[in-house]
């Protein structure tokens, strides 16, 4: 009888943590559908059955998912990128510069002198990666201060390079990455998803994600089980830049410019993509899919509202109220399932 | 005598720098002004340009000019700037403030220290100065392009594109920059007034986000399939609709105002993304606003009000060296 009961409430236990585990999942379907009733009484047109708006949204999702990408990982391990959104800037800014270059100074073809812009963008990024990654594993620089001084010094780095302006690229191939479509795909939107099934298996199925998980679960314990976690740490940081620089170089393609701040206002939507997908700011937890969503949900709201003609206002109480929501539901699944974790 | 030297220098700009001190008898005691330029952000091409401007006036006047500001558009940003640069006391401060109540008490530190102050781009108070009515009076003058004037500008020439008909928007960054909240207000005037076939649609807020003034171009245009034309108040509200045109396969068919000049609008003027681009003339309001401040501290009266002007650009006209000079440069 004893056993029976036990096995009833970890039953509901086990529902109960796969809707948390599915929480960014569901929220978007539920906003998914408040879209579609919305949009079809309102305009006779559906919200979700268009091509039109699933290409906008996914459009729109790429950069915060990028930046976010390599936030989990960072997030996972209990760490934080402050930096990302200025990472992003440098890479966009050097990108540009450097497929100017390449096709002006260096005579090269503009496809090479896109490839150029794009391996530039991403190599730069390595360098604020690396940096944040030796201050928090070397010096034992707290990841928020470290990450905090990087956002500066990107920042800096990168309006100084651009002379204050933005830099403008004239390269048809560069414009074709960052706007072209293939059979209707949006070219951006096609990168985005390789990315994310590349980290999804990085993440999942690797050593280094399993180091990740315990490392943010318990460092102490991480470190006695063998792991080195300086070197984890490195590469943590590094990947997240990694990820930006992307997001930068592809930045410049699509807006046919590179801006030092194309991603100021993404960093606090792609630290909300990660948390509203499930990762816990004290880490140990938290996965790509969660992160997918997260970015999805707030792609969805934030074009859903316009789309359906919410004043302008309003938006801003949305995606807020989302977050909050989001970290409710985490607190809860903690209270209600904190004490089977011991069991 | 006091005046012309004034109005020969303000003729002669940089053919002074060279023999200034020779000719002028008014810097006979070898004053040498500190004139302080505080711009409301330091990375943004519109106040780079102006501190060319300044730059070229304080080298033409043989002064010094500071230059400082805060990265960002903020109050709480400035205003630590601007009491290390009070405290450095210069003769003059050309100021942006980034906000018309809470910069008030900061400035009239400055003005209780004997500084003169003038405000440049945005104001404090109502920007009316030297009315005598009370606290927010005291700089001696407002150096600007009027924005809303810039904002019908830009109705016209969008209105005029579209063929005076169909439904335009005004992508804008925030609400609460007195700057691009006059020029969707001069816009939406201009409209109202003299454009009865165009509707004027909700202004979207981007936060200055190229990424998501697109999203919010393709979200209006899926419910507005007629929609003609967008203003953008600034660069990214402006770059940012160019995209989401783009994106939704437009390009050509939805007009696009843009606001603000740096020197990518050339290419974006000539292959289409930009049906227009107003330029405001930011070099100028630097170089007249140190003039002004030169001419006070010499001891000429200064005009409480300088307006300065807009140049409207279009693929047929960009080449034009005389608009051309408009761009923002460094």
């Amino acid at each position: 009888m004893t056993a029976t009961a036990t096995s009833a409430r970890q039953e509901s236990h086990g529902l109960l943590s796969m809707i948390v585990e599915l929480r960014a999942w569901i929220f978007l379907l539920l906003l998914v559908i408040f879209f579609e009733v919305w949009a079809r009484s309102a305009y006779g047109q559906s919200f979700v059955i268009n091509a039109y708006n699933l290409q906008a949204i996914g459009i729109f999702a790429t950069a915060p998912l990028l930046l976010g990408l390599g936030q989990t990982f960072v997030i996972i391990s209990a760490g934080i990128d402050l930096s990302v959104g200025f990472t992003m800037g440098l890479a966009a800014v050097v990108s540009a510069h450097a497929a100017n270059m390449a096709s002006g100074v260096l005579g090269l073809d503009l496809f090479t002198a896109m490839l150029f812009g794009l391996v530039a963008g991403i190599g730069v990024a390595l360098i604020p990666g690396l940096v944040n990654g030796l201050l928090i594993a070397k010096l034992r620089v707290p990841p928020f201060i470290g990450t905090l001084g990087m956002y500066g010094v990107a920042r800096g780095a990168a309006y100084l390079l651009a002379g204050g302006m933005t830099v403008p690229v004239s390269n048809a191939w560069y414009a074709w990455i960052g706007n072209g479509r293939v059979l209707g795909v949006p070219i951006l939107v096609i990168i985005t998803v390789i990315v994310v099934l590349l980290m999804h298996y990085l993440l999942s199925q690797t050593r280094f994600g399993q180091h990740t998980y315990a490392f943010g679960a318990s460092r102490a314990a991480a470190v006695r089980s063998g792991i080195n976690v300086s070197s984890l740490t490195i590469k943590l940081y590094v990947l997240s830049a990694v990820c930006a620089g992307l997001a930068g170089a592809l930045y410049s393609g699509r807006f046919a410019a590179g801006a030092a701040q194309a991603g100021e206002p993404l960093l606090l939507d792609s630290i909300a993509a990660v948390v509203i997908g499930g990762a816990s700011l004290f880490g140990g937890s938290g996965n790509i899919a969660g992160t997918v969503a997260g970015a999805l949900v707030i792609a969805t709201i934030q074009y859903g509202l316009v789309f359906i003609n919410v004043e302008p206002f309003w938006q801003f109480v949305a995606v807020g109220v989302v977050i909050i929501i989001s970290v409710l539901v985490d607190q809860s699944q903690r209270r209600l399932l904190g004490g089977r974790k011991d069991e | 005598m006091e005046r012309r030297q004034f109005l020969t220098m303000l003729g002669a700009g940089a053919a002074v720098a060279g023999t200034g001190a020779l000719t002028l008898p008014a810097r006979a005691e070898n004053k040498k002004y500190t004139i302080a330029l505080v711009p409301g952000l330091t990375t943004d091409a519109f106040y780079i340009t102006m501190h060319r401007g300044a730059q070229a006036a304080a080298d033409a006047l043989g002064q010094d000019l500071l230059f400082q500001g805060a990265s960002e558009w903020n109050v709480t940003l400035q205003v630590p700037v601007l009491e290390a640069v009070i405290a450095r006391k210069p003769d003059a401060i050309l100021i942006a403030p980034t906000d018309k109540v809470q910069l008030v008490e900061p400035l009239k530190k400055a003005f209780d220290a004997g500084i003169a102050v003038f405000c440049v781009d945005t104001f404090i108070g109502n920007g009316v100065f030297q009315t005598g009515a009370g606290d927010a009076d005291f700089p001696l003058s407002y150096i600007a392009s009027d924005n809303i004037l810039g904002g019908r500008i830009a109705a016209r020439a969008l209105a005029k594109s579209i063929g005076d008909k169909g439904k335009v928007y005004v992508s804008n960054v925030k609400p609460g920059v007195s700057t691009t909240d006059q020029r969707e207000e001069g816009f939406k005037a201009e409209i109202k007034e003299n454009h009865p076939n165009i509707e004027v649609l909700e202004t979207q807020f981007n936060d200055d986000d190229a990424n998501k003034a697109a999203a919010q171009v393709q979200a209006v245009f899926g419910r507005t399939p007629d929609l003609a034309g967008i203003f953008g108040a600034n660069l990214f509200s402006a770059t940012g609709s160019a995209n989401g045109v783009k994106q939704a396969g437009q390009a050509g068919k939805i007009k696009i105002a843009a606001f603000d000049a740096p020197e990518s609008v050339v290419q974006e003027l000539k292959d289409g993304t930009f049906e227009i681009a107003i330029a405001q003339h930011p070099a100028e309001i630097g170089y007249f606003g140190t003039v002004a401040a030169f001419a006070h501290l010499t001891g000429n009266s200064v005009p409480t009000a300088i307006g300065t002007g807009f140049t409207v650009m279009t693929k047929d006209n960009i080449d034009d060296p005389n608009v051309k000079r408009f761009l923002y440069t460094g």
